[in-house]
Parts: C-alpha cells; sequence; structure tokens
C-alpha cells in the first residue's frame, strides 16, 4: 500500500452556508497542487496526497511536512493535523494522533486503535460485549463468522480492520469533487460522466440502465468504455476507463508524429506478454542502441515449447521518446507468421514484448 | 367505459398538451423510427455482399474465423456503419479490444460499451445489455452450451436487437444462425509496412434471399477500414 500524507483542517471541515468552506478547499487544493501534483480531496477538511515523489524532490519526509504546513497556515490561518500512514484509513488516523507511521508498521499502529475509530456504534458496542476492544482484536475474528453474525457494511469493515481495503466505505465524499468542478466552472468533465456524451436520446439511457444492470453484475470495473488519447502505438493511444468514470478530455485529434499507420490490430494487449525472438539458428535476436537488430527474426517463441516460424518482418521502429531513460528505448515491429497471423511486438528493455494481434 | 360507468377521457381531460417544439431543436433531435426501423444498414463492403443490405433486427449473426485470422476485425466492421448513424453497441467477452482499430474501422467509440471479461458470466451479461443496445457482439471464452445460446437468441428475437457471435472452428455456434460469415482464408499483402489483408469470406444463411458465395473483402486496408477488393 502506498504511503500517503494526511492533512487535516479543522476550519474546513464544517461547511459554512455562505459558501466560503468550498472556495476555501478550492484555493487550498490548488496551493498543495502546485506541491504535489496527486493531491486529493477527500471530504471537506481532509486532503492526501502520496509521498514518495515529493519526498524524494523535496528532500526528505521532514521538508514535504514543513511545505505543507506553510501553505495551509497561508491559506487558512491555522495549522493543519498532518499524519502519515499506508492506505487512506491509516493516514486519516495517523493525521488525528499526529504520527508519521513508518513503513511497514502500519498494521501494528491499526490494530492498537479502538473499535470506535470504525464510526459504528452498534458494532462496537457488540464487539466490546464479545470482550474485543481493538481493532486488532476485531481483525483476528474469522471473516466467515463474522459474515455470519453481522451485515454487509460490517464485513467490508472488517476487511478495513485486516488491512484488506485501504479505505473505509463512506470515507470518501464521492460528491466534493464534482461541487469542486461546478464550483470552477469546469463541470463540461463531469457532464460526460451523468450524461453520457452530450446530447442524449432514448438510446443513451436505455444503454445508461443496461450499463448499470452488467455493473451490479459483476462489480464496478467490469464494464468499460473507450476513449483515445494521443500517443505513438495503439498501446499508447487506447485507454478503457471503467464506465462512469470522468473521461479525459484529451482527444485524439492532433497529428501526433511518429505514431505507428494504420491498420492498427484489432486485439490491443492490456498486460504485453512477453516473447522471445530467434534467428535462425536459435539465438535470441535483440535490438542495438541505434535501433538495428542484431539478425534477421525467424522464430517467434509465446511460452517454451509454442514457436512459430516468421516468414515477413517490418521494422524496428524505434520511437525516440523520454531518451533520458534508458531502458525506455522502444521499437514497434510488424511481422506475419507462417500460420497466417500478424502481430505488433515491442522491444523494451531490452526484451520482446507481445502487444497486438491483427486478429 | 369502466363497469361504474366511468370514462376514461375524464381522467386525461386536464392534463396539459404535449409542448411544441422550436425548428431548431427538431433540427438535432434523431428520429424515432431509426430505432425502430427493422434492419441495421451495414457498410462498404457488406452492404452488397447481405440481402437487404443490412442487419435484420432480432437476427443472429455468426462471424467463424480461425483465431487470429481476421474474424474479430470483421466482426468489428459489421458494427461501424450503425454506429456512426447513432446506434449503440456493446462488446462483451473481447478480452483486449483494439480500440485504435476499432475507431480505424469506422466504430464511433462514444456508443460503445465494453464487457473485456465478464469472469463465466458471459451469457448473463449479454443478456443484461440486450435491452439497452442495438448489436451485440459476443465472443464465448469457450464452447457455449446449447441452452444457454437458445435462450440467448430468444431473447435477441424479442428484443429486436441484433447478435454477433464470433465463433472458432474448434468451438463451433451450437445453432444456425441467420447470417454466417465463415473466413476461409486471410493474406496480408505488405510493402515496408502491413498494409492490407484479403479475407476469403464464405456468406451464407437461411431465406431464399441469401446470396450464398465466397467473396473476398479486404478488412483491414491501408486507412484500417474495410472495403471491397
Amino acid at each position: 500500500m502506498e504511503q500517503l500524507l494526511a492533512i487535516w483542517s479543522e476550519p474546513l471541515c464544517v461547511e459554512q452556508p455562505d459558501g466560503s468552506t468550498l472556495r476555501d478547499t478550492l484555493v487550498l487544493l490548488d496551493a498543495l497542487s502546485a506541491l504535489c501534483p496527486f493531491t486529493e480531496v477527500v471530504r471537506l477538511g481532509l486532503f492526501v496526497l502520496p509521498l514518495r515523489g515529493p519526498s524524494r524532490f523535496f528532500g526528505g519526509d521532514d521538508a514535504v511536512l514543513r511545505a505543507v504546513k506553510q501553505i495551509v497556515l497561508d491559506v487558512v490561518g491555522t495549522a493543519p493535523l498532518l499524519g502519515v500512514g499506508e492506505g487512506l484509513f491509516c493516514a486519516e488516523l495517523a493525521s488525528r494522533h499526529e504520527v508519521i507511521v513508518p513503513l511497514g508498521a502500519s498494521d501494528v499502529f491499526r490494530r492498537a486503535q479502538p473499535l470506535s475509530v470504525l464510526g459504528r456504534k452498534d458494532l462496537t458496542t457488540t464487539c466490546q460485549r464479545l470482550g474485543l476492544h481493538t481493532l486488532g482484536a476485531f481483525a483476528d475474528l474469522e471473516p466467515a463468522r463474522v459474515a455470519e453474525r453481522f451485515n454487509k457494511h460490517a464485513t467490508s469493515l472488517h476487511r478495513v480492520a485486516r488491512g484488506e481495503l485501504a479505505e473505509m466505505e463512506g470515507q470518501r465524499d464521492v460528491r466534493l469533487a464534482r461541487r469542486l468542478a461546478q464550483l470552477r466552472g469546469e463541470d463540461d468533465l463531469f457532464e460526460e460522466q451523468t450524461g453520457f456524451f452530450g446530447q442524449r436520446g432514448a438510446g443513451d439511457d436505455r444503454a445508461e440502465a443496461a450499463a448499470h444492470r452488467v455493473r451490479r453484475r459483476l462489480g464496478a470495473d467490469a464494464i468499460v468504455v473507450a476513449n483515445l488519447c494521443g500517443g505513438r502505438g495503439p498501446e499508447d493511444r487506447a485507454t478503457l476507463v471503467p464506465w462512469g468514470s470522468p473521461l479525459s478530455n484529451a482527444r485524439d485529434l492532433a497529428p501526433w508524429p511518429g505514431q505507428l499507420l494504420a491498420p492498427s490490430p484489432a486485439t490491443t494487449l492490456a498486460h504485453p506478454v512477453p516473447v522471445q525472438l530467434r534467428d535462425v539458428d536459435d539465438r535470441p535476436v535483440v535490438m542495438g542502441a541505434r535501433g538495428s537488430l542484431s539478425a534477421e527474426p525467424s522464430g517467434i517463441i509465446f511460452s517454451s515449447p509454442l514457436r512459430r516460424e516468421i516468414i515477413w518482418h517490418a521494422g524496428p521502429w524505434p520511437l525516440a521518446e523520454r531518451w533520458w531513460l534508458r531502458k525506455r528505448h522502444r521499437a514497434h515491429v510488424q511481422m506475419v507468421l507462417a500460420t497466417g497471423e500478424a502481430l505488433l511486438v515491442v522491444a523494451e528493455a531490452s526484451r520482446w514484448w507481445l502487444v497486438g494481434i491483427y486478429d | 367505459m369502466t363497469p361504474s360507468g366511468y370514462s376514461y377521457e375524464h381522467m386525461f381531460a386536464f392534463s396539459p398538451p404535449r409542448p411544441s417544439l422550436s425548428p431548431e431543436l427538431l433540427a438535432t433531435l434523431r428520429p424515432v423510427s431509426l430505432a425502430k426501423s427493422r434492419t441495421l444498414p451495414l457498410g462498404e463492403p457488406w452492404r452488397a455482399l447481405v440481402p437487404g443490405g443490412g442487419l435484420r433486427r432480432g437476427s443472429t449473426v455468426v462471424v467463424e474465423a480461425p483465431l487470429g485470422l481476421g474474424g474479430l476485425s470483421l466482426a468489428l466492421s459489421l458494427l461501424s456503419e450503425s454506429s456512426t448513424l447513432g446506434h449503440w453497441a456493446a462488446v462483451v467477452g473481447v478480452d483486449d479490444p483494439g480500440v485504435v482499430a476499432m475507431a480505424e474501422l469506422g466504430v464511433d467509440l462514444r456508443r460503445v460499451l465494453f464487457v473485456p471479461r465478464p469472469r463465466g458470466a458471459w451469457a448473463e451479461s449479454a443478456a443484461d445489455l440486450l435491452d439497452g443496445v442495438d448489436l451485440l457482439l459476443v465472443r464465448p471464452p469457450s464452447r457455449p452450451a446449447h441452452g444457454t445460446v437458445r435462450r440467448l437468441m430468444d431473447r435477441v428475437r424479442e428484443r429486436g436487437t441484433v447478435l454477433i457471435a464470433l465463433s472458432e472452428p474448434r468451438t463451433p455456434w451450437p445453432l444456425p444462425a441467420d447470417l454466417f460469415f465463415s473466413v476461409t482464408q486471410a493474406e496480408w499483402v505488405v510493402s515496408s509496412r502491413l498494409d492490407a489483408r484479403y479475407l476469403t469470406v464464405r456468406v451464407s444463411g437461411r431465406g431464399a434471399a441469401v446470396q450464398s458465395g465466397e467473396h473476398v473483402v479486404v478488412v483491414p486496408n491501408r486507412r484500417g477500414r474495410a472495403e471491397a477488393s
């Protein structure tokens, strides 16, 4: 789990009727985003940001904590409570105690907490009667026993107590991000989410209802929609996002130099599969630093017994991108196999990956 | 009249009349008749090869091809024309859809729902989506069961959706389809890169009007689209 810095600002957690709370939240979010672009507002008064990146950049956790404290002081006027822990649940608890939970110690920290931190009175009372007073004692119950005795909500809390879930249900204010976007006048992003994509018809409503049904059956990320963005290879250009999440505004309209030309593979693997290329003497084919192949590839090996003959290949077309990272040297190779399939493979980090099948 | 002598007309006597729409607004609306018309249009090259030039609502289309020999591209190319005209499509069971290839084929991605990994519930997910989309492309993970397929096809007929099933010769679709595409040969034309693929497709089906026969089509061509050879 990722180490998060939780920032708890007391004055911002109760919403004032004049709307100043939301405005201040927005100002603080922007200020913190300048420090770390991955800053999130979880709910009113609570912000989190991943600590690792900023800590490396600013030279240590303490430097980040100091900078964050100063920013909140400047914007809100009172110092925040800061805490560091793994996962949102632990991070928020740490901020209440104003402690930094070192990496790996989150488990101990979480288990020592009283049951009341779960925020469920009925659960706390029942457990106390059973002689369970800490999260650790609750976590030690067998999941099956908990499911027998309590409802679904308690089962999910049990998973939080065991450290299997990083955050509690209801810990996030899901409406807040949208309200902030409205305040900023950037509601379009979310219009797409609710209104699917602008103009609506009866067909759009039916499709939305159908998507809801599938989501209830298979879970939130089972149904996805596609979006195209800029990029060189087909594996970079396609983004599949769970249905209902806001789509990025970046559209694939601009010409992109060095883009792999059409046709694109009808199957683009989300997780590329490692493959090996061999020459006629069954030696591995590698790509040199200047983007040339060590030998003509004549065979491709998927998993060890499965080898296919290559009858034609084109490329490699090196992608001159992020040249400052040596291992980011990538190149595309198209090939046709003796059995008739056409494949797209990529050389990266001196290995070959199957990224597409022209199915 | 009800048995109590009460006329139903009275119940609606005070309901407001339908609001009239402004001409500018009317111009932006899609006609309802499009959604209800009995066939969904097909693009090139299929228009000339399929009877009626379209896919009849409520019918099942089976595309059979060995894995990797163009079956998926062919099936996706059947979606493109309808998708451009505003129909919704869903793709169930295609693990890693090539979204860029779909866009090149002319599919409007804003109206496509994907269920890439239905985890053993492909038929249930397909049934869930039937009411919501006009075209449903499914690739069953293994040989589909007879009963499951029959129930699905019955629902498709009832709902007026078009079901496009993608199968392999090893695991054929167990029931006869209204329209059957079978890829018998696939050949790539190459230059300095992959240029085009010539597919030999046998089109057959039920009904008198089907011109059964083998056709050579290009899917995809140099621009990633489908065309007649």
